[in-house]
């Protein structure tokens, strides 16, 4: 019964789906929507002994192909393009987009007085007023309109006043229209346009650059320019090619993005450093945390030992907190200000605020974080490491540190190196602990967006979101898939070492 | 999906204290103790130290960072009234927008919906990995494991423009919705803890499952009355973890996310105190310590499977 209610369900909401990409008219995914249901609808209700465990499979599947598999294939796709600020439309919308910057008042045009108004299904037209002739038009996004002179009034300045069929919009209802009359152009002949200036007057614009089709190229119309498409997304003038017009599209550009990373000292310089630090930190963070997680489980575990539970719960304390909110904390009390870290400790040392003070901190913070993992863990493996063995090591007459380092930590490690490795490559990409704690900075005036504690992670997380200077989102992806093969090849290094393939039995 | 790596997919656990043998306790000599005690005290203070420090500022009449001391001079709940009724004081003398209860809201929901139903899908595939034999069985494992190694977060350009996309057809999949959040981190529930699970299931007898279906029952019967209610202690230990990882997760979460009341708790944190470590300090601490209580509570008492599960392969931040 379940099965029934939550498959028609499904159909329902693939139902839904389907009418709204019918209504836009996206034919390709609406076959692929189509498709997959009629494939799940299939699997569930057409006995076959085959897909009794498809069963099982195709709802995870379902969301790791949307989620996983999907933008696995779109960030190569837009590794290997330019998409970013600037190049984001297609070629077609930036032409346009092109066409419309290139709009100039000249110097004797066509001057309207205005007023703007709405018309009967709420949309927003402008009523305009030409001076100069004494027709008042009324001009919407799609062109321009003549009306009949007994339809409207002007006041004595030449501003409509009223119009037959349209709703003026007055007083405070101008002062929020702002925004909305900024973007509206009324197209004219040619490639002209008229354009709100303030709430009352409007100009004709006349286009400064011609796009011509069938050579692929715009010309600007006072000297004859040429702007060749540079096959880099963008036009370019003929006689210098760094002298683009804004806006680009989003076009191919192959390993361009990976080329730039590996020779453009620009974009390869901050790379690596960030590449370095990244290996250095997720190194120090589980080496540390490691070494002191052992050496407070060494001094912990002796049987018998007063308070050892109460020690234990307390220890793991950093570690059961959400992170997230432990890491504000720390910002908070590094602060060199007034944090309460250089108070108690009367120092004044810029903990967040330079850059080596910086790389410390955090990872100080880190292995804060981390080391109640390896303690608990290296508790779980001394105990399970049998007494008999280092009595044995005893009686043949080994100290102390030699009964440790021949006997104990070799037994431990074989316990406890994987999980370091897994450890290595969760901090490989921590990016809550650099992002949250100093935000990848401080930076150090070079133009990057790269900070000095940026790790990979954050650095595409800057390039693609947050980084106030554009969006890079085909570089961001070209990080993300070098994220990618750095994470594999750690993963399947500690596969082939561990035996974990045995579990596909 | 905040899980990445996983080294050792068996469930090798990893002998916890609490296995330790109980023998006859000797009384041992504080002269050969001493600086075990000393060790651990000492890991004491530098674990509390921030617990202390956030539980004192949370009762300081003195909200900024500058009045802050480790013990509270005078105590106040004006830092928890003022965040939970959104009226924290600015310094321009106006009032920040701080939707605490929203963003609160906004993370259960996006946690606790994300962990069920990635326990319940990660058990349908464990289990169908664990108990059938079918072709494409062995393939379909390794293209998973491999599919599960990319960190779905190094992928966030792509998702966010995805998600933007979409948004365009469909308004409720869009920037700003809890759901697209949602349903991203499914796109995970394939991953290690399916995994975990599988282990679990394996070491289940299939004599089980024999006899129930010589009884009559369909594989779905078997699944939902035979496996699962013997799997219960593995499915709380992923929903927790899940729900731990997904509460923690900031990189998807301010991606997808973008206006104040439809933040998660870290993004709404993080923006109401990024920058105003000066001013809003002592609301902050208020908020972190009604964060952190219930979370850590939950995490200490469950702790000795969540460890278990950690340390068979998923590693916490």
């Amino acid at each position: 019964m379940i099965k029934i209610a939550l498959l028609a369900l499904t159909n329902a909401v693939a139902i839904w789906a389907g009418v709204v990409l019918v209504d836009r008219s996206r034919w390709i995914p609406l076959a692929i929507l189509a498709a997959a249901t009629v494939a799940i609808d299939f699997i569930y209700l057409v006995p076959r002994s085959w897909a009794v465990p498809a069963k099982f499979l195709v709802p995870g599947t379902i969301f790791l192909l949307a989620f996983q598999m999907v933008p696995i294939i779109y960030t190569i796709e837009v590794a290997l393009s330019n998409y970013s600020t600037g190049h984001i439309a297609t070629k077609a919308d930036a032409i346009r987009q092109i066409k419309l910057n290139s709009l100039q008042a000249p110097a004797n045009g066509k001057q309207y007085e205005m007023a703007p108004a709405r018309n009967a299904s709420g949309d927003l037209v402008l009523i305009l007023h030409e001076g100069a002739s004494g027709k008042v038009f009324v001009g919407t996004r799609k062109g321009l309109t003549l009306l009949s002179p007994s339809d409207v009034k002007v006041d004595a300045s030449g501003i409509p006043l009223s119009a037959k069929g349209y709703k003026l919009i007055t007083g405070a209802g101008l002062f929020s229209l702002d925004k909305e009359l900024r973007g509206f152009d009324v197209p004219t002949q040619g490639d002209a346009a008229i354009q709100p200036q303030g709430v009352r007057q409007a100009v004709e614009l006349q286009p400064t650059l011609r796009y011509d089709a069938a050579k692929n190229q715009f010309v600007r119309i006072t000297d004859g320019l040429v702007f060749k498409d540079s096959g880099k997304g963008a036009f370019a003038a003929a006689n210098n090619a760094k002298n683009e017009l804004e806006p680009g599209w989003k076009s191919f550009v192959g390993l361009g993005n990976f080329n730039k990373l590996a020779t453009n000292p620009l974009y390869r310089d901050p790379f690596l450093r960030v590449f370095v630090w990244t290996v250095v930190y997720a190194t120090f963070t589980v080496f540390f945390s490691f070494a002191v997680g052992l050496f407070v489980a060494i001094a912990l575990d002796k049987k018998g030992l007063r308070g050892q539970k109460l020690y234990r719960s307390v220890l793991v304390i950093p570690y059961a907190m959400p992170g997230f909110l432990s890491l504000l904390v720390w910002a908070g009390l590094l602060n060199d200000d007034f944090g309460v870290v250089n108070k108690l400790l009367h120092l004044h040392v810029p903990w967040l605020f330079d850059p080596n003070w910086a790389r410390v901190s955090v990872i100080m913070v880190s292995v804060w974080l981390t080391t109640p993992y390896f303690f608990l863990v290296s508790m779980g493996a001394l105990q399970s490491i049998p007494a008999e063995l280092t009595e044995a090591a005893k009686v043949d007459g080994g100290g102390g540190w030699a009964i440790f380092r021949r006997v104990t930590l070799p037994l431990l490690l074989v316990a406890v190196a994987p999980l370091m490795i897994a450890s290595f490559a969760f901090n490989f990409n921590n990016f809550n602990n650099i992002y949250l704690l100093t935000g990848g900075g401080p930076y150090s005036g070079t133009s990057s967006v790269a900070g000095s504690t940026d790790i990979l992670i954050s650095y595409t997380y800057k390039l693609a979101i947050a980084s106030g200077k554009g969006s890079d989102y085909g570089l961001a992806s070209t990080v993300g898939i070098v994220i990618f093969f750095i994470v594999a090849s750690i993963s399947g290094f500690s596969f082939y070492r561990s035996k974990s393939l045995e579990n596909m039995r | 999906m905040t899980d990445e790596v996983v080294p050792d997919v068996a469930i090798r656990t990893v002998a916890l204290s609490d296995v330790r043998t109980k023998g006859p306790k000797r009384r041992l000599k504080f002269k050969d103790t001493w600086w075990r005690h000393a060790i651990g005290i000492v890991g004491i203070v530098v674990s509390l130290f921030p617990v202390v420090y956030v539980i004192s500022s949370a009762f300081n009449r003195d909200n900024t960072l500058q009045g802050a001391s480790l013990i509270p001079v005078h105590v106040t709940t004006k830092n928890f009234t003022s965040l939970l009724q959104n009226h924290v004081a600015d310094q321009s003398g106006g009032y920040s927008d701080a939707p605490y209860l929203s963003w609160v809201f906004n993370s259960m929901i996006v946690a606790g919906v994300t962990a069920i139903l990635t326990t319940m899908l990660g058990a349908l595939a464990a289990y169908a990995f664990s108990r059938f034999r079918f072709k494409g069985r062995r393939l379909g494992m390794m293209t998973l494991l491999l599919i599960q190694m990319f960190p779905q977060f190094a992928a966030v350009a792509a998702i966010y423009l995805l998600v933007y996309n979409l948004g365009n057809i469909y308004s409720i999949l869009g920037l700003n919705s809890v759901l697209a959040v949602i349903v991203v981190y499914l796109g995970g529930s394939m991953g290690v803890q399916a995994w975990l699970m599988k282990g679990f299931f394996d070491t289940i007898p299939t004599e089980l499952d024999e006899s129930a279906r010589v009884d009559g029952a369909t594989p779905a019967q078997i699944f939902w009355g035979v496996v699962l209610p013997l799997a219960a202690p593995v499915l709380v230990v992923v929903g927790l973890i899940s729900f731990v990882f997904t509460l923690n997760e900031f990189v998807i979460a301010s991606a997808l996310l973008q206006t104040n009341k439809h933040f998660t708790l870290p993004v709404g944190l993080y923006g109401f105190i990024n920058q105003n470590y000066g001013q809003h300090w002592g609301p902050f601490a208020a908020g972190s310590l009604m964060a952190m209580i219930p979370v850590t509570a939950l995490f200490l008492f469950l702790q000795r499977w969540i460890v278990s599960g950690l340390t068979a392969g998923s590693v916490k931040g």
